[in-house]
């Protein structure tokens, strides 16, 4: 071990823990170990090693590039993930209208992934869902009015809601209370409990989750759903 | 018109439940294989190289290298059992490249592929946590106050009571120890 590897294997660390791509350099084969057993603990803390949407999107697109001799890509399949407008896809959640039959009758429609909307019914009303003891403070529960399927959770004595139900294609999300997400068991996506998207692995952004208004009467959870 | 993703089978409305099928997943087209890998892929990369930039390039080259070899429709099974092989052979290029690392032997085998991002991260974590409680204390306490804590090498100086020189050195024994005890922590 001599200081000069100590230093380079020290800057190493210092731009890995920064996040920046390192500086090349002829590495020993000591070196070289330490410097992979840092780039384990690096990806060890939670979510580092994820990739963010820009770059999922990125790879996307210079994929598409040269591959473009490829053979077609599925119709159906680049529709569906063309789906993302939050309004239709919790519409065919809740009313289990197949995809592509709200497909043919509204067309594609833009991006809903810019903001949160709030699903409130047209006839809707307060409806108790759960004690407030039932959901202790960092819990999350999925509940179901029959028409809609919610989850609510208390983050640090803030109770809310979102809607239950993966806005890419209709699956059911599963509370996460060790990270504190929403995960969708089919597409690898997630939100955040306030129904943000936190990643996913589809070629667009779903849009978020719709909150869903919520609030608390008599130790109970109320949530405006019909 | 049917699509298989994964072990996920998509139908057009109306259209009848298939029975139960033996079939093994298949891939359609290069789209499915990204859309099922990218993340699993991109992490596999990250867990050796650390750092996003060279974990994006090297996702992308993995792809790139398997997508172009493949004939669809691919068996799932076959097309990760690629997907992780060309990963071996991308990350040996970078670190040989790179760092003029020769002889890289790397261990990917017991990194998981598939999975959700969630548990496999938590995964990972716990992994470190046992390798570090594996370590003399003041090699994990090091390594903790780096990784963990985000000190820099200054401030975990300051805290162990150490020079700052003193701590660097500490830290490079330390991952040292850490890449040699990481075959037990994979078992």
């Amino acid at each position: 071990m001599t200081s000069s590897a100590v230093d380079r294997v020290s800057r190493f660390v210092d731009e890995l823990l920064r996040g920046r791509r390192p500086r090349r350099f002829t590495a020993s084969p000591e070196e070289a170990e330490a410097m992979m057993a840092a780039a384990g603990l690096v990806a060890a803390r939670a979510g580092t090693d994820l990739p963010d949407k820009a770059a999922l999107d990125r790879i996307h697109r210079r994929l598409s590039e040269r591959l473009d001799d490829s053979p077609h890509v599925d119709a159906r399949f680049t529709r569906r993930v063309w789906l993302r407008t939050l309004g239709t896809a919790a519409a065919a959640a809740v009313v289990g209208v197949g995809l592509d039959e709200v497909l043919t009758q509204q067309g594609l429609t833009g991006s809903g992934a810019g903001g949160q909307a709030i699903l409130t019914p047209d006839i809707g009303q307060w409806r108790a869902v759960a004690a407030v003891a039932q959901l202790p403070e960092g819990h999350a529960m999925t509940v179901s009015t029959g028409a809609v399927d919610a989850i609510v959770v208390n983050d640090s004595g803030h109770i809310s809601a979102v809607s239950g139900t993966c806005t890419h294609l209709g699956c059911k999300l599963q509370p996460d209370e060790v990270d504190q997400r929403l995960s969708c068991p089919c597409h690898m996506t997630a939100f955040s409990w306030s129904g943000k998207v936190l990643f996913y692995r589809l070629k667009k952004a779903p849009p978020d989750l719709p909150r869903i208004d919520s609030r608390v009467r008599d130790g109970q959870i109320e949530l405006f759903v019909v | 018109m049917r699509c298989k993703v994964g072990l996920i089978e998509f139908r057009a409305a109306g259209e009848p439940q298939p029975a139960i099928s033996n079939e093994p997943a298949i891939y359609t087209n290069w789209e499915s294989v990204y859309q099922d890998n990218v993340v699993g892929i991109y992490q596999l990369v990250f867990r050796r190289v650390g750092n996003a930039a060279d974990a994006e390039d090297l996702a992308e080259d993995v792809l790139i290298r398997t997508l172009k070899t493949l004939r669809f429709p691919a068996p799932v099974h076959n097309v990760r059992s690629y997907l992780v092989k060309t990963a071996k052979t991308v990350l040996a290029d970078h670190w040989r490249s790179h760092y003029a690392v020769q002889d890289l032997a790397v261990e990917l085998e017991h990194l998981p592929l598939q999975g959700s991002a969630g548990p496999s991260s938590k995964v990972a974590s716990e992994r470190a946590e046992r390798l570090l409680g594996l370590l003399p204390d003041q090699f994990r306490r090091v390594l903790e106050l780096r990784f963990l804590k985000g000190y820099s090498v200054r401030e975990a100086a300051h805290e162990m009571g150490v020079t700052e020189s003193n701590a660097r050195v500490l830290q490079f024994r330390a991952l040292r120890k850490a890449a040699e005890l990481e075959g037990e922590v994979m078992g």
